[in-house]
């Protein structure tokens, strides 16, 4: 029989029990979209944690925090250049930026105005490969040039405005721009509790660029970037010793992060990266949404004793017809597969509107779901967090559409073997 | 065409343990040749249906043989069974066994589905037929709503749709009135003579009998020779 007269036939027997079969379907489509909608609660869940992580980190930065030479651990500030020239060499690796805290307190003056601050020492051509942006001014083209963080202005106060803020009132800091402004740096060598004092040094430099404002609201760069170069300079005249360093590796998209980091691992480096956190997270979110399939599975499976039913009534009902078949030349293979044919429509039809309807259902969650949220927490917008609660990626379409329609040809099984199992002359026997 | 050679069968009448065999076939010989009518007579109960079912392989002898085209058909498969159905058979039956669901045209229609036969050509095949066997005007319509004789010339043309060289008919007239019996008898004659068809029909009925070439009494299992032809 042909495959178009096979789809004509199932179509005709269907039609003929529309309520029944239409039952079933509306069976088959709830466990279909309770499997779907369940998982993509998972799905969504992941996606809001994934993108909350990846908003909040350099997504394409390796953080190096030293490294084991098989007995001992050596720190980032003593991984000799050529090690890191190597990593620098590296596919995809964009720029390895290692930056120097001196180990002094800081304080930045500009006038009659101040600020405790932290001196990041870095190579600026470096910063500037790994993607250091400006919002205003240019980078530094002479060692006593600098940077300023973003928040720099605003931290800035006078003594009578430290002053108010303490009071709890709101202050302006500095007004204007800091780009061209000659700018104070005391250090001051941080001493043990109850040890002799020390006596702070002062260094002048000019600021040529404002960095860019930090990706999120919360995040606060108030921080002074000078040139590697003054490291040395700093530790000989305060008598320091040399400041914890941090290596950081850029690669040139978020895809190549995690074989930089697996390389780098490989080499016997401490490593850190998002891929590390969200290795981390993808397990767990891996066994939650498998669990999550796993129960909605269930669903299905309850789904499936119906799609019996029907299968097995059909039989029942068909067994003349199916031996008057058989008598005029249909292969039992013929009479199996008519019937797992249409038991396998009844759970793709379902399957089908499962689909629809969870994408219904998960746009009208994504929308519902956040507004009933804030509003139980009085709150107008969740800080910058997309909440999404519902994902149907296609994976999870074709892994539900795999289950629900094996499930249905699995029911469909028994009363299909059953049909090639009828005895055409007691079929024929049967009144119509 | 059909050699049934000392074929034996019997039935299990009881409970289990506590069974009875009762022969139904015993030793039964018969040849059909190409083109002929044979006609099996015989009471209810006599074994007829049984033979019958036996030479279209729907069930297997106990002993003896069935060679049909050079076949011996208890040798086959049950899926070569259904192959050789297709190929050489065509069924008659007494309650005309049609599909309720399908109209008269998609009845005669349905062996060249199964077949394969692609669908401009076994509709054509299928309006040829119904001209033939008088059907046009209700090709369209459904088994409940043809009269008993219009749903067993169907049942005829389904049986002649494959082409297969040999009928089998179990009572092909038992549900019909007698106006409706001759109507059929003398379609079949008719399809006997212009077509070169083989008949084998099982009956109770001499009325019906008379149209064979042949007729054979099966009495207490065993086959007994009968008359010869005369006309309806």
């Amino acid at each position: 029989m042909q495959f178009k007269d096979q789809i004509d036939f199932i179509r005709q027997h269907m039609k003929r029990n529309k309520l029944r079969v239409a039952t079933t379907i509306l069976a088959a489509t709830m466990g279909c979209a309770f499997l779907i909608v369940l998982a993509s609660v998972g799905f969504g869940l992941h996606q809001t944690i994934t993108d909350d992580v990846l908003d909040n980190n350099m997504v394409t930065q390796i953080e190096v925090a030293g490294k084991s030479d098989g007995e001992a651990e050596i720190p980032p500030a003593d991984i000799p250049d050529a090690e890191l020239q190597q990593i620098k060499e590296m596919a995809h690796v964009i720029a390895v930026v290692e930056r120097n805290k001196p180990e002094a307190e800081t304080e930045i003056v500009i006038g009659n105005r101040s600020t405790y601050s932290q001196v990041v020492l870095s190579s600026m051509e470096e910063e500037q490969k790994a993607g250091f942006a400006l919002s205003e001014g240019k980078m530094p083209t002479k060692a006593e040039e600098v940077v300023v963080g973003y928040h720099m202005a605003e931290r800035l106060l006078t003594e009578a405005e430290m002053e108010k803020e303490a009071n709890g009132e709101e202050v302006d800091g500095f007004a204007g721009s800091l780009i061209g402004q000659t700018v104070e740096v005391e250090l001051t060598p941080f001493t043990a509790e109850g040890g002799e004092a020390v006596e702070s040094s002062t260094w002048e430099f000019v600021v040529t660029g404002v960095a860019k404002e930090p990706a999120k609201d919360w995040m606060t760069d108030a921080g002074i970037y000078a040139d590697s170069s003054w490291g040395p300079i700093f530790n000989e005249e305060m008598g320091l010793e040399k400041g914890y360093e941090n290596i950081l590796v850029y690669a040139d998209e978020l895809q190549n992060v995690g074989g930089i980091t697996d390389a780098l691992k490989e080499d016997e480096y401490y490593v850190y990266s998002v891929t590390e956190e969200l290795g981390t997270m993808n397990v767990f979110f891996t066994a939650l949404k498998a669990g999550l399939i796993f129960v909605g599975t269930i669903a299905v499976l309850i789904a499936s004793i119906g799609i019996f039913n029907t299968m097995t009534m059909a039989v029942t009902e068909r067994t003349r017809e199916i031996g008057v078949m058989k008598a005029i030349g249909a292969q039992p293979k013929l009479i199996r597969k008519l019937f797992l044919m249409e038991s396998a429509a009844i759970g793709l039809i379902g399957t089908a509107l499962a689909v629809a309807i969870s994408y219904g259902i998960s746009i009208l969650a994504n929308w519902l779901v956040p507004i009933i949220i804030l509003s139980s927490l009085g709150e107008e917008d969740a800080g910058g967090i997309s909440i999404v609660i519902s994902t149907i990626p296609w994976q999870l379409v074709v892994i539900a559409s795999a289950i629900s329609i094996g499930v249905a040809m699995v029911s469909g099984w028994r009363p299909a073997r059953k049909a090639t199992q009828i005895d055409i002359i007691q079929a024929l026997r049967q009144e119509m | 065409m059909i050699k049934i050679k000392d074929l034996q069968h019997h039935f299990k009448i009881g409970k289990k343990g506590n069974e009875r065999h009762v022969p139904v076939l015993k030793g039964v010989t018969l040849e059909v040749g190409k083109g002929e009518i044979v006609a099996i007579l015989g009471k209810s109960g006599s074994g007829k249906s049984t033979l019958l079912h036996i030479l279209a392989g729907f069930m297997s002898p106990e002993t003896g043989s069935v060679m049909v085209n050079g076949q011996e058909t208890a040798a086959l498969k049950e899926s070569e069974q259904a192959s050789f159905r297709l190929e050489n058979f065509g069924f008659i039956f007494q309650n005309f066994q049609l599909m309720p669901g399908l109209s008269a045209f998609e009845n005669i229609e349905l062996p060249l589905k199964i077949k394969g036969m692609a669908e401009a050509e076994r509709k054509m095949k299928v309006q040829k037929l119904l001209e033939k066997v008088g059907l046009e005007e209700v090709a369209s319509h459904y088994p409940n709503e043809l009269s008993g004789g219009q749903q067993q010339r169907v049942s005829i043309a389904r049986a002649l749709i494959t082409d297969a060289p040999i009928i089998l008919a179990d009572e092909p007239t038992g549900s019909l009135d007698s106006e409706t019996e001759k109507e059929i008898l003398l379609l079949i004659q008719s399809l006997n003579k212009k077509l070169g068809l083989t008949f084998v029909i099982i009956t109770h009925d001499e009325e019906v009998a008379a149209v064979a070439d042949r007729q054979y009494h099966l009495h207490d299992g065993e086959l007994v020779k009968g008359e010869q032809r005369h006309a309806v």
